[in-house]
C-alpha cells in the first residue's frame, strides 16, 4: 500500500504541475454600458483606475494561474495591445496571456465556448472567467477541490464560486440573481434557477427527485455568482454538442442540471472569505468600485496592490490620493471619504468631491461638486458642475455650471456645452465625425458590433432635436433616447429594459410598482426565519384564492410569466419542424432536436407538445375534393410523423387530444379534427381510452372558455366529434366484447358476472336514475369501447412501459372499461354491459386481475342491487369477506353512483339499491355529497380527503381488515362527466366547491380519477383482489392515480358498513368533516397527517391511506403550479410559493420539510407529511396532462405497495416536485429528509 | 546612487525577485520574520548570480532589488530593513578583505559629531572572516569577473550571518526571558506573536507564573496564542479585549510583540497593543517590547502615516452578508496600533535590552546611513 499511495502522490503532484489554464471571456455580449463602450472593450473599462481586465488578470494570478486565453470579440485589436502593454505580459510575470480572436459571429458566451473547442486550447480542467471579474479568491483551492472530485467522479464538470452574501446587497444583481440548490453536504449544485428583477420571479420549481435523492437540500437565494467556474475538459465539447447553449447559467448550468441525457454533476463553491463580485452593468460597476474603496477586496486596494501599477496613499476615510506629489488638490476643496483621485489631476478650489472615482490628468474645477460619479482619464469638469451618480468616459469636456443627474453615462470624447442639462439616466455619446482620424482607426477595428452601433447611432442622432438645451452650445454630443427600445420584447428576459433598469447605476426603480413591494417584503422579511415562515403561511391562503381563480388549465400563469419567451419557443419548434419536414428528417432526429430546443428554452412539455401537434396539423394539406383523399393525406402525415409526439419527452395521449381540440377550434384545419383523430388512433398514438378520457374532461368540453367565442364553440364542436367517436367505440366493442369473452379463460367468469352485475345495475339505475341514464345516454358516446376490445391490450402495452405497472394498468384500464360500461348499462341493453365487462376483462394482460376479478365475480354475483362497478369493487372485496363486502359495496354503490359524472342523482338512485346507505335521501344526497365531496373536495381541499381519513382511522381498528379486503374505494366518478354532475347535482358539495372551484374541480377531478385509478390499482394489488373499480376511462391505462379520498371513505364506510347505521352516521360525519375539513387550514392537514401517521392502525389500513393521500397531495400540488412543465405536468409538484400569491406553495415546502424533519426516520411517513401537506396546501389536481412521468409513477407505486406497503416513499419517483420557495422571504432553507 | 537597470540583473534571479514581489503585494508573505527569510532568500540568489566588476555594481544591484521589494510592499518594514543588513553586511565584507589593513570604517576621526553619527563600535561587530587575505582586483578588464570570483563566497557568508540571525532570532530573544519574568507574576500579553510566545515558554522553564492573554479582536490571534501557551503547561487566561483596562491593576508586566520598531523608539505593534500599553501606562505597569533586531527601521515619522497602519478588509468586524450596512457603514480594520517610545519601557532583542530611547543607536550601527533611503 505504502508505495503505491506514494506513487499516487507522485501522480497527483505532477498533475498539479500541469499548467493551470483560465480562459477570460473579454467580452460582455450585451450593450449596457453603452455608449461608454463605444469605441472600446468594455474589459478596458476603468475600475479605480485600473481596466477591468487588469482587475481579472490579478484575480487570476492570484490563484496561480499560469495560462490565459482572452476571447475578444469587439475591439480585439484594442484588447491585443491592452495586454501586450500590460505589465503582465513581461515575462518575468510568469504569465502567458494568450489573446484569441472570436470571430463576430459570436453573440454569446456558448459561441464563445464553442470557439475555444474549435480551437483546442483546452488542454486541462481550465478556470472560466468573464473579463470584468474582481475577485481577491484563492480560486486555485476551487481547483484543488474540483480536481478532488473530479478524481473520485468523472461526472462533475464544473464547479462554480459562488459569495454569500444578503438578500439585499449592493453588490448583489436584483436584475440578474438565481437561485441555488445545493446539496447542504457535498455542495452539488441540484438546481439552478436564474431569476429576473422585473418581472420578479416569485416561483422556483425544484425537482422533486432532488428531495429523494439528498437527504439534506439547501435552496439558496442569497449568493451571488461571482463568475467563476471551474470546468473540466469536456465543457466546451458539451457546448459544442449543444448548439443552443447561449448563456452560461441560463442555458449550460440549467440544461445540464435537467438534462436527463447528460448526467453531469456541478458543484458550487460557497466562498466564506475573500471577495468576488462581476461588473456586469452600472450598478454593480458603482457597486465593486465601492467595495474596492471600503476594502472588501483587501488585498486588492489602491494603496496596496493596485492591478494598474499605479500607487495610492491611503488617508483617513478610505480617501486614496495618488502618491508622488502629482495630485494638486486647493487648500479649499473637500474630499470627501471613499473617494480616489488619480495622479496628475488637480482639484481647485471649493470642488467638493464625494464617494467617488476620478481618474488620472482629470481636471476639477472650482465649485464643482461630484457625488458618487467616476470621471474616467483625461476629462475636465466645467466650474460649478454639479454631477452626480453618473459615469464620465475619458477626455469629456463639461461646460460651466453644467448639471448631470444621476444614472447617466456621458460616453468618451464627449464636448458638452456651458450650462448643460442632463437629465435622469441620459446617455450620451459623442456625434460620430465622418472620416475623423480617431474614427478610422476604430473603424479599422470595426466589427458587425460597431455597424450595430453606428446603426444605433444614426437611429439616434436621427432623434437629435432639440437636445441642443440639454448638451449645451458648441457640444459634439448626441443624446440616446430613454425607454425601452420598440424591439424590447425581442430580448432574453434578462436584457429588457425594466429588468435592465435594476442593474442601472443610480435607479432606485421606485416606479417599478409591485417589485418594489416585494423588494421591501423580503427587506422586512429577512429579518427572521420567524417572520418569513409566517408570511408563508399567509401566503399560503393567498395561494389558495389565487388557484381558485385561475381558470384556464394550461398553465395559464406561466402563459402570463413566459409568454414572450414561449413564442420565441413556439417559432423555434415549428422552423425546425419545417426544416425536418422539407429535409425528411427520421422521427427519432426530429425529436433529438426538440428535446434540446425545449431543454434550451426550459418549457413546459405541453408547450412542445401543443407546437407539434400544431405543426403537425398545420402539415396537412387540406384536399378540396374531400373525402378519401383527404383522409389518406392526413394518414400519410399522421403515419410519417405522428410518432413524434410521443416522442418529444413524454406520452400523454390525453393531452394530445385535447391539444389537438384546441389547435383545430383555432385554426382553418377544424373539419379535419374528427379525420386526424382517427388517423391517431389508428397509428396508436391515442388509444380508445385516452379520447374517452378526454372527452369527459372539462377542457374538452370547453367549459373553461367563456361561452360564445368561436373558440368555446369549436372546441365544443370537437368535443362533439370526439363524443361520435366513442360512440363508434362503443357499438365496436359491443360486437367484440360478445367474441372477446370467450377469448380470456381465465376471465370468463368474471365477465358473466360482470354482466349480471350490471343486469343488476341497469336495473338499479332504471328505478332510481333516470338521470343516469339521461347521463349514460350523453356518455353513452363516450363509452365507445368497442373499437378499444381490440385495443384496449395495446393501451395497457403504452401505458404501462414500466412492466410492473403492467397489473396496475390491467386494473386500472379494467376500472375504466367497467365504468364505461357502468354508464353505458343503464341505456344499452345488458348485452352491451356485458361487452363491456368482457372487453375489461380481456384487456388485462396480466392474468391475476382478471382472474381475481372472475372471483370476486363469482362471489358478488348474488348481489343484486349493485352496480357493475360497485360490483366489481366488492368483488375484489368479497374474496375476503363475502357479506360485509356486500354490504360494503352497497355503500361503495351510493358512492360510486354519485362519483358517476353522469347521473349525480342517480346515487340516490344506487342508495335504495344499497340497504344501508339507503336510509334516506337526505343521507343518500349525503353520502353523494360525501363521496362526491371526497372528490371534489379532494379535488378542492385534500385536507378534506385527509380529514376524512383521519376520521377512518378512529374508527379503523377494526376496518384495517376490511379496509385491505375493500381496496378500491368507490370508483372516482368518472371525470368529464363527474363535473357537469358535480356542479348540477351537487348542492352538498357546494358548500364547499365554489363557482370558480367548480371549474377547478373538474379538471382536478380529472386528476383526481387518474389517482383514484392508480390508487384503485395499488389496493387491489395489495389485497391481492383485482377489483375493477368503475372510473370511467378517465385516464388512459397507462396512468393509473389512485382515489385517495374515495378509498378513505370506502374503507371507512366498510367498517361501519358492518354496522349498518353506521355507516350513514360515518358517511354523514365524513361528509361534514369534509365540509370542516375543507375549511380548515393546512396546518390542520398536517397534523392530520401527522396523526395518521402516528395512528395506531394496522399498516395495511394507514399504508393505503397515506399513499392515497400522498398522491392526491401531488396531484393537486402540480396544477396550483400551474407552471408545471411538461415532465412535471402530471407528475405531482410541490411547490414553494414565493411571496404572492403561490403562498400556499411556501407553506407546502414548510411544511414538507417539518414533516421530514419529525419522520426523518420513516420514509414513508415524510412522503406522506409531504403528500399530505402537499395536498393540504393545494387543493387542485393536476390536468389530464402528463402521461408519462405520472403513468411511470403510479406504476411504481403499485409495484412498491404490492411487495412492501411499507414503503410508499416511490409515489415520488418519477414525479416532479416543485418547490417554489419565497425567493426573497426564504434567503436559505434547508430541507432534512 | 546609481540605478542599475533591472535588465543587468540575472534573468534567473529575476524571476525569484518578481515571485517575492508579487507574493508581497498579494499577502502571500506576511509576518515580519516570514518577509525577512524570504527576502535574505532572493538576495542570495541576487547576489549568487549577479555579474559585477565592482562594489558599486553589486550595491546597485540590491538596492535595486530592495527597492522592488519594498514598494511592493512598503508595510512590511522588515524588507527593507533586511536588505539594509545585507547591504550593511556586504560593505563590512569588502573592506575587510580589500583592505585590511586599513578598515575604512575604523579609520574615524574622533570628534563628537562623529561620535554621535556613529555610535560606539559594537563589540559584536561580526569578527572579520576572511582570515585568508583575498586579492580583490576591481575593474579588472581582461578579466571583468575576478572582482565577483574572489569576493562571492564572503559575500555568501555574510548573507549566511544574516540568516542565522533571523533564524535563531527567537531563542537569542528568549535566553534572557528568565531575567523578565518572576514567579507567580501575572503577565499580560496581546495578540500572537512568536517572539512572545516563545519567550514566554522559556520562562516557563524555570518560572511559575500566570499569562493572561487577550483574545486580540478582530483578528483573535489571542486564542492560538492561549492555545499554544497552556498547551506548553502554563497558566493561561484568555479574556475579552475590553477587560484589560480592568485587569491591569493586577498585572505585573505587559509583554507584547512588535512588527517593527521605529527609530524614535515607537513601534507597530497588532491592534489592541496600544490600548494595553496606555491601561499599563496608567498603572505604571511595565511594558516589555520582544522583537528581533532586524524589525529595527530607519523610519522616523510613520505615525503621520494613516496608512501605515495597513488597514485590512472589513469583513472581520462586519460580514459581507450583512448588505444593507455595507452599503451604509464604513469599516476600518486596522491591523496595526502605533505604539509611542513614551509607552514602552524596554526591548528586549537578540542584541540585548534597549530603552526605546537607544533605539536609534542600534539602527545605526545595524544599517548604513546612505541605505535609509533605498
Amino acid at each position: 500500500m505504502p508505495p503505491k499511495s506514494s506513487s499516487g502522490k507522485e501522480k497527483d503532484l505532477t498533475d498539479e504541475d500541469d499548467v493551470l489554464q483560465a480562459v477570460i471571456l473579454a467580452d460582455s455580449f450585451n450593450k449596457r454600458f453603452k455608449p461608454l463602450t463605444v469605441g472600446k472593450p468594455r474589459c478596458l473599462l476603468p475600475v479605480c483606475n485600473a481596466t477591468l481586465l487588469d482587475w481579472t488578470f490579478e484575480s487570476l494570478a492570484l490563484a496561480g494561474v499560469q495560462e490565459i486565453f482572452v476571447i475578444c470579440r469587439s475591439y480585439p485589436e484594442l484588447v491585443k495591445a491592452a495586454i501586450r502593454d500590460s505589465k503582465w505580459s513581461k515575462p518575468t510575470h510568469g504569465l502567458k496571456i494568450v489573446p484569441i480572436i472570436t470571430s463576430k459571429e459570436t453573440f454569446t458566451p456558448g459561441d464563445a465556448m464553442r470557439d475555444i473547442y474549435t480551437r483546442g486550447i483546452i488542454t486541462s480542467d481550465f478556470v472560466l472567467v468573464q473579463g470584468d471579474l474582481v475577485s481577491n479568491v484563492r480560486i486555485d483551492e476551487v481547483v484543488r477541490l474540483h480536481k478532488e472530485r473530479r478524481r473520485t467522479n468523472k461526472d462533475v464538470i464544473m464547479t462554480m464560486v459562488v459569495k454569500e452574501s444578503g438578500t439585499v446587497h449592493r453588490t448583489r444583481s436584483l436584475g440578474e440573481s438565481a437561485v441555488f440548490v445545493l446539496d447542504a453536504q457535498t455542495s452539488e449544485c441540484l438546481h439552478y434557477e436564474s431569476v429576473t428583477g422585473y418581472p420578479h420571479k416569485k416561483v422556483a420549481q425544484i425537482p422533486r427527485e432532488i428531495f429523494q435523492d439528498h437527504p439534506e437540500v439547501e435552496v439558496r437565494y442569497d449568493l451571488i455568482d461571482c463568475g467563476i467556474d471551474v470546468c473540466s475538459v469536456e465543457v466546451p465539447s458539451l457546448f459544442q454538442d449543444n448548439f443552443d447553449y447561449g448563456d452560461i447559467r441560463r442555458d449550460f448550468v440549467h440544461g445540464v442540471l435537467t438534462s436527463d441525457l447528460l448526467m453531469k454533476n456541478i458543484h458550487c463553491y460557497v466562498l466564506k472569505e475573500g471577495y468576488a463580485a462581476r461588473v456586469a452593468d452600472t450598478r454593480s460597476y458603482d457597486a465593486v468600485s465601492k467595495d474596492i474603496l471600503a476594502r472588501w477586496t483587501f488585498p486588492l486596494v489602491p494603496d496596496d496592490n493596485h492591478p494598474g501599477g499605479h500607487s495610492y496613499e491611503h488617508l483617513r476615510g478610505n480617501k486614496y490620493i495618488a502618491k508622488g506629489n502629482s495630485v494638486s488638490l486647493s487648500r479649499t476643496c473637500k474630499v470627501g471619504p471613499n473617494t480616489l483621485i488619480g495622479a496628475g489631476t488637480t482639484v481647485s478650489a471649493n470642488a467638493s468631491i464625494h464617494a467617488s472615482v476620478i481618474g488620472r490628468n482629470c481636471t476639477i474645477s472650482e465649485n464643482v461638486i461630484l457625488k458618487n460619479v467616476y470621471v474616467f482619464d483625461g476629462t475636465v469638469v466645467g466650474e460649478g458642475s454639479v454631477i452626480e451618480e453618473s459615469i464620465v468616459g475619458e477626455n469629456v469636456r463639461i461646460g460651466k455650471g453644467s448639471r448631470i443627474d444621476r444614472g447617466c453615462l456621458v460616453g468618451d470624447g464627449v464636448v458638452l456645452g456651458v450650462n448643460a442639462r442632463l437629465g435622469p439616466f441620459d446617455r450620451v455619446s459623442k456625434r460620430k465625425e465622418v472620416g475623423g482620424g480617431e474614427e478610422s482607426d476604430e473603424d479599422g477595428d470595426g466589427d458587425e458590433d460597431e455597424e450595430g452601433e453606428d446603426s444605433e447611432l444614426e437611429d439616434v442622432e436621427a432623434l437629435q432635436k432639440d437636445v441642443s438645451v440639454m448638451i449645451g452650445e458648441g457640444s459634439n454630443a448626441i443624446v440616446w433616447p430613454q425607454g425601452p427600445r420598440e424591439d424590447d420584447e425581442d430580448f432574453d428576459e434578462v436584457e429588457r429594459y425594466n429588468n435592465q433598469r435594476l442593474m442601472r447605476l443610480g435607479d432606485n426603480c421606485s416606479d417599478l410598482g409591485a417589485d418594489d413591494d416585494d423588494y421591501a417584503d423580503y427587506d422586512s422579511d429577512s429579518d427572521s426565519d420567524n417572520e418569513s415562515t409566517t408570511s408563508m403561511g399567509s401566503n399560503a391562503h393567498s395561494i389558495a384564492s389565487s388557484t381558485t381563480s385561475y381558470t384556464d388549465p394550461s398553465a395559464a400563469i406561466h402563459q402570463l410569466q413566459e409568454a414572450a419567451a414561449n413564442t420565441e419557443f413556439q417559432f423555434e419548434v415549428q422552423q425546425s419542424l419545417e426544416r425536418a419536414f422539407a429535409e425528411g428528417h427520421s422521427v427519432d432526429n426530429a425529436a433529438v432536436e426538440l428535446k434540446t430546443l425545449r431543454m434550451a428554452s426550459n418549457v413546459e412539455l405541453r408547450k412542445v407538445r401543443e407546437a407539434v401537434v400544431k405543426a403537425i396539423v398545420e402539415k396537412i394539406a387540406v384536399r378540396e375534393e374531400g373525402g378519401a383523399a383527404q383522409r389518406a393525406e392526413i394518414a400519410k402525415v399522421v403515419k410519417r410523423w405522428g410518432a413524434l409526439i410521443d416522442k418529444i419527452g413524454g406520452v400523454d395521449a390525453v393531452e394530445t387530444v385535447e391539444v389537438l381540440q384546441y389547435h383545430c377550434a383555432q385554426s382553418s384545419r377544424l373539419p379535419l379534427f374528427g379525420q386526424i383523430l382517427a388517423a391517431l388512433y389508428q397509428d396508436d398514438i391515442v388509444e380508445e381510452d385516452d379520447i374517452r378520457a378526454w372527452h369527459i374532461t372539462a377542457a374538452a368540453k370547453g367549459e373553461t372558455l367563456k361561452e360564445g367565442t368561436t373558440l368555446a364553440e369549436n372546441v365544443k364542436r370537437c368535443w362533439a366529434v370526439g363524443a361520435k367517436m366513442i360512440e363508434q367505440f362503443d357499438e365496436q366493442e359491443s360486437s367484440e366484447e360478445e367474441e372477446e369473452e370467450e377469448k380470456p379463460a381465465a376471465s370468463k367468469g368474471a365477465p358473466k358476472k360482470d354482466d349480471e352485475d350490471g343486469e343488476s345495475e341497469e336495473e338499479d339505475g332504471s328505478e332510481a336514475d333516470g338521470d343516469s341514464d339521461d347521463d349514460d345516454g350523453d356518455d353513452g358516446a363516450a363509452p365507445l369501447k368497442a373499437a378499444a376490445s381490440g385495443q384496449t391490450p395495446a393501451a395497457p402495452k403504452t401505458v404501462a412501459k414500466a412492466k410492473e405497472p403492467s397489473e396496475e394498468d390491467d386494473s386500472d384500464s379494467d376500472d375504466s372499461e367497467d365504468e364505461d360500461n357502468g354508464h353505458d348499462p343503464p341505456v344499452s341493453a345488458s348485452t352491451s354491459k356485458a361487452s363491456a365487462p368482457a372487453t375489461a376483462i380481456p384487456a388485462p394482460p396480466s392474468a391475476t386481475a382478471p382472474a381475481k376479478k372472475s372471483e370476486e365475480g363469482e362471489s358478488s354475483e348474488e348481489e343484486s342491487g349493485d352496480e357493475e362497478e360497485s360490483g366489481e369493487e366488492d368483488e375484489s372485496g368479497d374474496e375476503e369477506e363475502g357479506s360485509e363486502e356486500e354490504e360494503e359495496e352497497e355503500t361503495r354503490a351510493v358512492p360510486t353512483p354519485v362519483k358517476q359524472p353522469p347521473a349525480a342523482t342517480v346515487p340516490p338512485a344506487a342508495t335504495p339499491a344499497a340497504p344501508v346507505v339507503a336510509p334516506t335521501a337526505a343521507a343518500a344526497q349525503r353520502e353523494d355529497t360525501s363521496s362526491e365531496g371526497e372528490d371534489e373536495e379532494d379535488d378542492d381541499d385534500d385536507d378534506e380527503e385527509d380529514s376524512d381519513e383521519d376520521e377512518e382511522d378512529e374508527p379503523g381498528p377494526g376496518s384495517t381488515t376490511k379496509d385491505s379486503k375493500q381496496p378500491p374505494p368507490p370508483p372516482p366518478p368518472p371525470p368529464g362527466p363527474a363535473v357537469p354532475s358535480s356542479s348540477t347535482a351537487k348542492p352538498p358539495p357546494a358548500p364547499k366547491a365554489e363557482s370558480s372551484e367548480e371549474e377547478e374541480e373538474s379538471e382536478d377531478e380529472d386528476d383526481e380519477d387518474e389517482e383514484e385509478k392508480t390508487g384503485e390499482g395499488t389496493k387491489t394489488q395489495t389485497a391481492t383482489t383485482a377489483s375493477v373499480p368503475v372510473v370511467p376511462a378517465v385516464s388512459t391505462s397507462a396512468t393509473a392515480q389512485p382515489a385517495v379520498p374515495v378509498e378513505a371513505k370506502t374503507s371507512l364506510d366498510p367498517v361501519t358498513e358492518s354496522e349498518s347505521e353506521e355507516d350513514e352516521s360515518g358517511s354523514g360525519e365524513e361528509g361534514d368533516e369534509e365540509e370542516e375539513s375543507g375549511s380548515d387550514d393546512d396546518e390542520d392537514e398536517e397534523e392530520d397527517e401527522e396523526e395518521e401517521d402516528s395512528k395506531p392502525t394496522s399498516a395495511s389500513q394507514p399504508q393505503p391511506r397515506d399513499v392515497n393521500a400522498s398522491k392526491e397531495t401531488i396531484t393537486p400540488v402540480a396544477p396550483a403550479a400551474a407552471a408545471a412543465k411538461s415532465k412535471t405536468s402530471r407528475t405531482p409538484s410541490v411547490i414553494v410559493s414565493s411571496s404572492e400569491p403561490s403562498g400556499s406553495g411556501s407553506s407546502d415546502v414548510y411544511a414538507t420539510t417539518s414533516g421530514s424533519e419529525e419522520d426523518d426516520a420513516e420514509d414513508d411517513d415524510d412522503e406522506k407529511a409531504e403528500g399530505a401537506t402537499l395536498s393540504a396546501s393545494q387543493p387542485k389536481p393536476d390536468t389530464l396532462g402528463s402521461s408519462v412521468g405520472s403513468s411511470r409513477g403510479s406504476s411504481t407505486y403499485t409495484n412498491e405497495t404490492f411487495t412492501s406497503r411499507h414503503t410508499e416513499d416511490t409515489k415520488d419517483t418519477d414525479g416532479k416536485s416543485k418547490v417554489s420557495s419565497i425567493l426573497d422571504d426564504i434567503p436559505r432553507t434547508t430541507v432534512k429528509g | 546612487m546609481s540605478t542599475v537597470d533591472i535588465a543587468t540583473t540575472p534573468s534567473g534571479s529575476q524571476r525569484s525577485v518578481e515571485t517575492l514581489v508579487s507574493k508581497l503585494r498579494r499577502r502571500q508573505v506576511v509576518g515580519s520574520r516570514d518577509a525577512a527569510l524570504e527576502t535574505v532568500l532572493v538576495l542570495r540568489q541576487v547576489v549568487s548570480k549577479a555579474r559585477f566588476s565592482n562594489i558599486d555594481q553589486l550595491v546597485a544591484i540590491i538596492r535595486s532589488v530592495g527597492r522592488r521589494l519594498v514598494d511592493a510592499q512598503p508595510k512590511e518594514h522588515s524588507v527593507g530593513n533586511t536588505v539594509r543588513k545585507v547591504l550593511h553586511h556586504i560593505r563590512e565584507e569588502y573592506n575587510t578583505a580589500s583592505k585590511g589593513t586599513a578598515a575604512s570604517s575604523s579609520k574615524v576621526t574622533y570628534t563628537i559629531s562623529n561620535f554621535v553619527l556613529q555610535g560606539q563600535p559594537r563589540k559584536q561587530t561580526v569578527a572579520p572572516k576572511s582570515e585568508a587575505i583575498i586579492t580583490l582586483k576591481e575593474n579588472d578588464p581582461d578579466d571583468p569577473d575576478s572582482f565577483s570570483r574572489a569576493l562571492k563566497p564572503v559575500l555568501m557568508e555574510a548573507i549566511q550571518d544574516v540568516l542565522d540571525e533571523l533564524e535563531t532570532v527567537y531563542d537569542n530573544v528568549s535566553k534572557n526571558a528568565k531575567d523578565h519574568i518572576h514567579s507567580d507574576e501575572i503577565i499580560l500579553t496581546i495578540g500572537h506573536s512568536r517572539t512572545v510566545e516563545s519567550f514566554l515558554k522559556q520562562a516557563a522553564h524555570y518560572r511559575s507564573y500566570t499569562v493572561i492573554v487577550a483574545e486580540t479582536g478582530p483578528s483573535y490571534k489571542g486564542h492560538e496564542m492561549a492555545q499554544s501557551l497552556s498547551a506548553a503547561g502554563i497558566s493561561t487566561f484568555l479574556v475579552p479585549d475590553s477587560s484589560i483596562y480592568a485587569i491591569m491593576s493586577r498585572v505585573n508586566k505587559v509583554i507584547i510583540g512588535a512588527h517593527a520598531i521605529l527609530a524614535n523608539g515607537g513601534m507597530f505593534a497588532i491592534t489592541g497593543s496600544l490600548l494595553a500599553a496606555t491601561a499599563a501606562r496608567v498603572h505604571s505597569t511595565p511594558v516589555v517590547v520582544c522583537a528581533g533586531q532586524f524589525k529595527f527601521t530607519p523610519l522616523w515619522n510613520l505615525y503621520h502615516d494613516f496608512g501605515a497602519l495597513d488597514f485590512a478588509d472589513p469583513s472581520s468586524v462586519l460580514g459581507f452578508e450583512e448588505g444593507s450596512l455595507v452599503d451604509n457603514v464604513d469599516v476600518l480594520n486596522p491591523y496595526y496600533d502605533y505604539v509611542g517610545p513614551e509607552l514602552v519601557d524596554v526591548f528586549i532583542t537578540n542584541d540585548g535590552d534597549h530603552p526605546p530611547s537607544s533605539v536609534y543607536r542600534l539602527i545605526k550601527e545595524s544599517y548604513d546611513d546612505d541605505d535609509h533611503e533605498l
